[in-house]
């Protein structure tokens, strides 16, 4: 077990040297650098250069880039020059809001897809069992900017249930009651767009599973002891099936970064997504690399934590 | 005089783990075999499951890599040469394949599933290979209807009998047969042999039968040998094999034949009993002490078995 | 197991057909009455719209006229005017050829690309697979989308043709991964070591003769890439990061949206692109998953 852990995570080095490669050299393409910001009318070119050469600008591009790579394993991502904070900094803030809303998005995901699926399976072929793979092929199949901007239309605008941008009401203070409540309405929308985007992967696998444990021989056994239905379902099938739905979790993770891009530049939620796209607008390249950077790490995270509950919740796959 | 010889032939597997991915040992698929093959004569090679029959099958006909050893065809050497359409070895040695169904392209017509060797090696004109075509099919004893239907429209015997038309297109030399009836019903499975040996003599076809069922190899072959954990136990013709067996194990796989008479059931058990103490007993004197199965010694111009050198005196 | 019977084909059929293939595909729909709506509700919408389009002038189109800004749907324009006063119908139209248009090529190009390497990856096995394994390993790993962003955002002289190479170049991954693990499995059935024993060319067996054996997975496939594809091209110009904007995409008309005056008083600017791209997904992904649903027999309607 540790053993495949351990090799899983030595097999990332490397693919994580490629990609901060790949991410760098994309970045020296990039137009400007991260001086251009700061010539104003007023200052003196012969001073701009002089920071470029103190900054390494002219160095060899192995040079610069084992100098990057090494502040960036001391949380050193440099500045950016259009919030003119260091980076890591900025996107600490940004990530907090992320984090809030992957955790509630993977709440609601699991609160609704879980009974779904369980009574697709149950009730198989019945109408409910119809309606629910049909909602499910639906949120398979629409876009997520499309759902995210008709919710946003729908609830946000028009039924004015939700708030329509950013983290919290400016009337509240931090740390009140009112103030973590607007906290929390204001992801809730964006939250239940991305959760019930991500509904389709578990509906779809706790159904089968379901479907084929009805068959199986524990299930019968059961059955012929006499135990009534709904507790065969509650304590033996569902039981059973559950478990593996952990292993979405990774996925879940994967799936979030993705999708958050869309939803927080939809919703005007000033998480890591809508930073990314600020940036990319704003040409602010330390922040892009470092984002990308995490970005890639926090996939290879998820797709290692999903390998790792699997292998737990099922010794019949081995993760090599 | 034998047309083709293998020599000590092995086929290794790696297998790999630890930390690194590394080689940790190898499975002896194969392991130090010889066999020589003449005109016209039919090849048995009898063995439990996984005792390496069907990849020594493989390995001749170049679908598993050769580890070591040597096949000489004709005097040529043709170890782990690519197969290709322009050599005599690859058009001369054909193979059947167990499971017929799988070994017939499902998306392909029947004339073009006969075609493919046709196509490949005999360079006839559209006209010709019509013509072959037909008259491969009238061999195999179905009609012409069957060129333009595709394999999932007929029978498991049927389908077999495309799998030997397509093997004999080409007309080869040699014959793999790999278990080529045991996924057959028990009636169908002595028309295919049958029709197998009459196609033998009207061509004067060699055969390497690979079987697991003594009666089916006893039935079709001339030479058999017997394998077991990739080596060869024990060789010899029918005879030798039948009435005179040497090693332990082949006392062993012969005994378990089930007998259809029921008088003399009784004997048949004490028979089965007093080889099973045999074998216990005089295990050593056939395996050495990693389980290996010793090199063959000959008993008979015809018949060799795998014994330990002092036990040798002793037959 | 419902229709055991009709699946004997050789009884009713006299001309014989192969088990998998077109004519299974066809008996699915026939049987299936919502995928064959969609299916001729895909084809007339999408024949519509390429028809559509050649009638209209996109110069003219795109031409601004500051009178008509924003405009209301009316007799003038049917479905209203954008902020440059611009007809939104016929950008939509326009829009939606476009976006079509990327994802066939994107779709076309990443099949070539993944079935090429998955065939043959999963054909040869050994140090080729080790090597492109790597290769699809990293790409699945990476966060593409982002790094599409960023491409499309440092490419000097951008154009529709640099946008379609570079989502290609992030898109073949899924296809060769699927294609691969379908010639491995495949590459071990008896009748490709047949054809190596009769003497066929290794390139002649991947292509002819295990190739049609995919070919219904290689339909889906293709299929439900359209589908995403579309859903990716009109994403990325949502966010700005798709065609330039001079010209007109679904993506860029849904962009509308961003600016809240627009979404609440001016629908008609971004919801017909939102409602089209909808409804364009979930038709292509419907008969998708019909093709998929024929390919396996086991899901089969009839």
């Amino acid at each position: 077990m540790w053993k495949t852990i351990i090799r899983r995570v030595l097999v990332m080095i490397p693919q994580l040297f490629v990609l901060s490669l790949l991410i760098f050299i994309m970045a020296k393409f990039m137009p400007g650098d991260p001086f251009t910001g700061l010539i104003t009318p007023e200052t003196d070119p012969a001073r701009i250069e002089e920071l470029r050469i103190k900054a390494g600008f002219y160095d060899p591009w192995y040079v610069q880039y084992v100098n990057w790579i090494g502040n960036a394993f001391q949380g050193d991502f440099g500045r950016s020059y259009t919030f003119n904070v260091p980076v890591s900094n900025l996107i600490g803030d940004r990530a907090l809001n992320t984090l809030w809303l992957a955790l509630l998005s993977t709440f609601l995901l699991y609160l609704i897809a879980i009974p779904l699926g369980v009574l697709a399976g149950r009730f198989q072929d019945s109408f409910l069992d119809k309606s629910i793979v049909f909602y499910s092929f639906i949120v398979y199949a629409i876009p997520t900017f499309v759902l995210g901007l008709i919710n946003l239309f729908f609830f946000g605008y028009e039924l004015g249930w939700f708030p329509t941008s950013g983290t919290v009401d400016i009337k509240y203070d931090s740390g009140t009651a009112g103030y973590l409540w607007s906290k929390f309405y204001h992801i809730l929308l964006p939250a239940i767009t991305y959760a019930l985007l991500a509904t389709t992967g578990v509906i779809q696998y706790l159904r089968t599973e379901v479907i084929d444990s009805k068959s199986m021989d524990y299930v019968r056994t059961a059955k012929s002891k006499g135990i009534p239905i709904n507790k065969v379902y509650s304590r033996h099938i569902f039981r059973n099936s559950l478990l593996p739905i952990a292993a979405f979790l990774g996925f879940t993770i994967t799936g979030l970064l993705g999708g958050s891009i869309f939803i927080e530049t939809i919703f005007g939620y000033p998480g890591m997504g809508q930073l990314f796209i600020q940036s990319v607008n704003g040409r602010d390249y330390s922040v892009i690399t470092a984002l990308v950077m995490l970005f890639g790490f926090l996939t290879l995270l998820g797709s290692l934590l999903s390998d790792i509950i699997m292998s737990i919740v099922d010794p019949r796959i081995r993760i090599d | 005089m034998s047309f083709m010889q293998i020599k000590d032939l092995k086929v290794h597997y790696p297998i790999r783990g630890g930390f690194f991915n590394t080689v940790v040992d190898n499975v002896h698929a194969v392991d130090g075999i010889s066999l020589e093959f003449e005109k016209g004569k039919a090849y048995g090679l009898v063995g439990e499951s996984g005792c390496g029959k069907s990849t020594t099958g493989k390995s001749i006909i170049g679908l598993e890599k050769i580890t070591s050893g040597s096949i000489i065809y004709e005097g040529e050497d043709v170890t782990n040469k690519v197969r290709g359409r322009n050599t005599a070895y690859n058009r001369d040695i054909q193979m059947i394949f167990q499971d017929a169904h799988s070994s017939l392209n499902p998306r392909k017509r029947v004339q073009d599933i006969i075609a493919e060797p046709i196509r490949n090696f005999l360079k006839l004109s559209p006209g010709e290979e019509r013509k072959r075509i037909n008259e491969l099919l009238a061999i195999v004893g179905m009609s012409e209807e069957a060129r333009l239907k595709y394999p999932h429209e007929f029978s498991g015997g049927q389908k077999q009998r495309i799998g030997i038309a397509r093997a004999i297109a080409s007309n080869p030399k040699l014959i793999i047969a790999d278990e080529p009836v045991s996924a057959l019903d028990l009636s169908v499975q002595a028309q295919v042999l049958n029709f197998l040996k009459d196609i033998q003599e009207e061509y004067g076809l060699s055969y390497l039968f690979i079987s697991h069922d003594l009666g089916v190899v006893k039935h079709m072959c001339d030479n058999i040998s017997i394998m077991y954990k990739g080596r060869f136990v024990e060789s010899g013709n029918r005879k030798d094999i039948y009435t005179n067996p040497q090693h332990i194990y082949t006392k062993r796989l012969l005994s378990a034949i089930p007998e259809v008479n029921p008088n003399d059931r009784e004997e048949r058990k004490k028979i089965r009993r007093a080889v099973e103490v045999d074998y216990l007993t005089n295990h050593h004197n056939y395996y050495d002490e990693n389980g290996r199965v010793f090199d063959l010694q000959p008993v008979s111009e015809t018949h060799q078995v795998a014994t330990s050198a002092q036990n040798k005196g002793g037959i | 197991m419902k229709n055991t019977e009709a699946i004997e084909p050789t009884k009713e059929l006299k001309i014989s057909s192969p088990p998998t293939g077109f004519q299974v595909i066809a008996r699915e729909f026939m049987k299936d009455k919502l995928a064959m709506f969609s299916l001729i509700s895909l084809i007339i919408v999408i024949g519509g719209i390429y028809i559509w389009a050649t009638q209209i002038d996109q110069t003219q189109l795109m031409r601004i006229s500051l009178r008509d800004k924003l405009a209301a749907p009316g007799d003038k324009f049917w479905l209203g005017a954008d902020k440059g006063g611009r007809d939104i119908l016929g950008q939509l139209i326009i829009g939606a050829r476009n976006s079509l248009n990327i994802a066939i090529a994107v779709t076309v190009i990443t099949s070539i690309i993944g079935v090429a390497i998955g065939l043959v990856t999963g054909y040869f096995g050994g140090w080729i697979d080790n090597i492109f394994m790597r290769i699809i390993d990293f790409f699945i790993t990476i966060p593409s989308l982002m790094i599409i962003i960023v491409f499309v955002s440092i490419i000097p002289k951008y154009s529709i043709i640099e946008f379609i190479m570079i989502m290609s170049l992030f898109l073949w991954v899924g296809t060769a991964r699927l294609i691969r693990s379908k010639a491995l499995s495949e590459s071990r059935r008896d009748y490709i070591s047949a054809s190596k024993t009769l003497g066929t060319r290794n390139f002649t067996i991947i292509f002819k003769e295990m190739m049609p054996n995919l070919s219904s997975i290689l339909i889906v496939e293709m299929t439900l890439n359209f589908a995403g594809n579309v859903g990716l091209e009109t994403g990325l110009s949502y966010l700005g990061f798709g065609l330039p904007p001079s010209t007109p995409s679904l993506g860029t008309l849904v962009s509308y949206a961003n600016d809240p005056y627009i979404m609440e008083n001016a629908w008609w600017n971004w919801l017909p692109a939102s409602l089209l791209i909808l409804l364009l997904m979930l038709g292509i992904n419907y008969v998708g998953q019909a093709i998929r649903r024929s390919a396996d027999a086991r899901q089969r309607l009839g």
